[in-house]
């Protein structure tokens, strides 16, 4: 398969700074890929819904499909689950068509819809038992596989509660529980952390790496860009089309072209003064005193971009890699990828 | 070798699930359940105590021009006519009647012919005249029925008054002992009725068979059609399109499900129209349920099938109103079947509440039926609609 000439290709494990989820610390389980996507595009009418498409979810992963509202993620998520049938590329989950998935192969699959579309008038448990009888879940292993998902998700108290009474972030619970009760190997969540607080959106983070750990293959939408720190491989999707395609570190080195050090100097410093430095693209005046070095590499950069400025009569007070939000990176590879469209145009 | 077994088993495990869900979804909205439960038996108490069966008469008046010397006393009419008129007066114009005819002050006007006598003389008819002024069919027909009633009984009454007069000249001329009363040679037969039917219940007692087979097709369909459209738009159809649920093991747990529920429903509102309102139940009572079970499961596999068809809630609302109205013009509910054309007739029969109301009729009017080749049709149109469901269903969950 033919990768998108800013996608990385492989998926090696991304590199960073730790932060309280832990990321991407795991390389991906042997076997064939849960999900390929192969120059996938579907449109409705006039309108473009996905366009030219590619991406794979090895087992085991994460995968974050990340752009903000109407930019195909649910397109592209329907697509995998044979919901949408693609206008032309070929779509391959769990090895099968998504379209005629045998019904073993459904079982394999747990899927949580963007929004709430359970039961009202059934309670918490009766939902997640409900579910878990059409995934198959024998009645002699139900009440205690529901107690067990109940509980992972917060919702022991609530339990008998009918879902039309729950908070909206309690029902994003339900249906995360409802996606999970039947061990599912490979987990499709549409925008779970969306509209709800912070501090839960950081629980579900950490159910799903802990599903990520128990060997679940895991696709992910979210429009908070900040998220996809979160995953193993990130498609950031604009448009319809597939902006990058990348580990979340690599994402930031193609957003910037390259790493970015950023150095503080004692008293005012003008980088007009700076002689060009081996290995370094560019440098920008961020401050008085504060500037960014774009380099290939972060590390055989450092010393010298040090030298030229004590060279230019500056002093380095410090110099350390800088981490643009995500926002950021994701601005900078849109506007990016918009530029080439025009160019190319 | 596993999957033969485990496959089946989790299939009745799918089914039962969704029969649980739908029985605690009903059971969560007692309001709705009670509605059903009540409103039909309610419709039928109130019709019961509200409905006299007797046709109110229509306001007559009975015009003899001056010529005639028919009597002039509104009683002599009104004991002619009997209680379906109500002989307001006896006029010697039409004029004023008329008028009042055509402002619906009245409902008939009887003009008796001026020229009888000479036509009666002449060797002719002569016609009597009746007007009304309606434009419902059936009250057409039955001022059309009256007025041949009255046009009988005041023929009855001349050659009545004609053998008398010809009698007492017979008598006078020739001394004959022969004496044939008036009445007789006016009417030489009269009728006798017998009603061979078992039973003969009151209006309500007739009506009931045909109104719980009519509120159970709506109830049923109205059920399902709501049940699973209301899933379409929730979203919770995609859930179960994602799952390994197949469309007949949808469909399965929708009938069972909302099965029992109508189920439950019927039985209860037979009780209390057989118990409280005291209509009959001649039949054998398993037969009965035969024929409901079966009218329920053909008119759950139509609101199944108005579910898949309708494109939003309001829309299958429109439909199952639609298939009511249809219900009650086709069905024999109103209006004989065999009174409608061939073409007519094939589409009343497709309709579950036709082969209800003619089988409930029979089996707790009659105790018997003549017509047990409904109970088929009724059976296969619950078997068709299963199978149509089933297949639409799969399209649904399959298509975009």
């Amino acid at each position: 398969m033919e990768m998108p000439a800013n996608a990385t290709g492989g998926p090696p494990a991304p590199t960073g700074v730790a932060t309280a989820l832990p990321r991407a610390s795991r390389a991906p389980l042997p076997g064939p890929p849960s999900i390929v996507l192969d120059h996938v595009s579907r449109s409705f009418g006039a309108v473009v819904g996905v366009e030219d498409i590619s991406m794979v979810a090895a087992p085991g992963r994460l995968l974050g499909i990340i752009g903000p509202s109407g930019a195909g993620k649910t397109t592209t998520i329907r697509l995998i689950l044979g919901a949408l049938k693609p206008g032309s590329g070929a779509v391959r989950v769990l090895g099968e068509d998504p379209r005629h998935f045998r019904r073993t192969t459904r079982e394999r699959i747990g899927y949580m819809p963007q929004s709430f579309v359970l039961y009202p008038e059934l309670t918490a448990r009766e939902n997640v038992n409900f579910m878990a009888a059409l995934f198959g879940v024998p009645f002699f292993r139900r009440g205690k596989r529901v107690a067990e998902v109940l509980d992972l998700v917060d919702l022991t108290d609530a339990r008998d509660r009918r879902a039309e009474n729950l908070s909206g972030g309690m029902q994003r619970r339900l249906e995360l529980a409802c996606a999970l009760v039947h061990r599912p190997q490979l987990l499709i969540l549409d925008e779970p952390t969306a509209g709800i607080d912070p501090l839960l959106r950081t629980r579900i983070w950490h159910e799903l790496d802990h599903q990520r750990r128990a060997g679940a293959t895991i696709v992910v939408t979210t429009q908070y860009v900040a998220e996809a720190e979160y995953c193993d491989e990130v498609a950031l999707i604009s448009g319809g089309r597939l902006i990058a395609y990348a580990p979340p570190a690599d994402l930031r080195r193609m957003a910037l072209g390259g790493e970015v050090i950023e150095v503080g100097t004692k008293g005012p410093f003008d980088v007009r003064a700076l002689a060009p430095i081996e290995g370094v693209n560019h440098v920008r005046q961020l401050g008085p005193a504060q500037l960014l070095v774009f380099a290939h590499d972060a590390g055989l950069a450092s010393p010298r971009v040090a030298a030229a400025i004590t060279a230019a009569g500056g002093q380095v007070e410090y110099s350390r890699e800088y981490r643009p939000t995500f926002d950021e990176v994701f601005a900078a590879l849109v506007t990016g990828a918009a530029d080439a469209r025009g160019q190319v145009e | 070798m596993r999957g033969l077994v485990v496959g089946p088993f989790k299939s009745v495990t799918r089914i039962l699930a969704q029969v649980r869900k739908e029985l605690i979804q009903v059971r969560r909205r007692p309001g709705a359940f009670l509605s059903l439960v009540l409103g039909p038996f309610l419709i039928m108490a109130i019709f019961g105590l509200g409905y006299t069966g007797v046709r109110k008469p229509l306001d007559t008046v009975v015009v003899i021009p001056p010529t005639l010397s028919l009597p002039r006393d509104p009683a002599f009419y009104q004991q002619l006519a009997g209680p379906a008129l109500n002989i307001l007066s006896v006029d010697e114009t039409p004029d004023s009647a008329q008028s009042r005819l055509a402002n619906q002050q009245l409902d008939l006007v009887i003009v008796a012919p001026a020229d009888a006598a000479d036509k009666f003389r002449a060797g002719q008819q002569a016609q009597i005249t009746v007007a009304y002024n309606s434009v419902d069919p059936i009250e057409a027909g039955y001022a059309d029925f009256l007025a041949g009633v009255v046009d009988r009984q005041i023929n009855e009454q001349i050659i009545r008054e004609a053998v008398t007069e010809g009698q007492s000249y017979v008598i006078g001329e020739a001394g004959s002992q022969i004496h044939v009363p008036p009445e007789v040679v006016a009417a030489p037969t009269t009728v006798s009725v017998t009603n061979l039917a078992p039973t003969q219940p009151d209006v309500v007692g007739f009506a009931a068979p045909a109104a719980l087979a009519l509120m159970l097709q709506h109830m049923a369909v109205t059920l399902t059609a709501m049940s699973f459209v209301r899933e379409r738009m929730s979203g919770a159809m995609e859930l179960l399109r994602v799952s390994p649920v197949n469309s007949l093991e949808l469909a399965l747990g929708k009938y069972l499900g909302l099965g029992i529920v109508s189920g439950i429903i019927a039985a209860i509102t037979v009780a209390l129209l057989v118990f409280g309102l005291g209509v009959p139940m001649l039949g054998n009572v398993w037969l009965i349920v035969l024929v409901i079970a079966l009218l329920i499961a053909a008119s759950l596999g139509l609101g199944l099938i108005i579910s898949v068809v309708s494109d939003s809630e309001r829309q299958a609302v429109q439909l199952c109103l639609l298939l009511l109205l249809a219900s009650v013009f086709f069905s024999g509910f109103v209006l004989p079947v065999h009174e409608f054309r061939e073409g007519v007739q094939y589409g009343a029969y497709a309709l579950p509440v036709t082969h209800g109301i003619r089988l409930l009729q029979d089996l707790m009017l009659r105790g018997n039926s003549t017509s047990w080749w409904q109970l088929g049709v009724l059976g296969a149109l619950a078997g068709g609609f299963l199978i149509l469901t089933v297949v639409l269903l799969r399209r649904t969950m399959r298509s975009a």
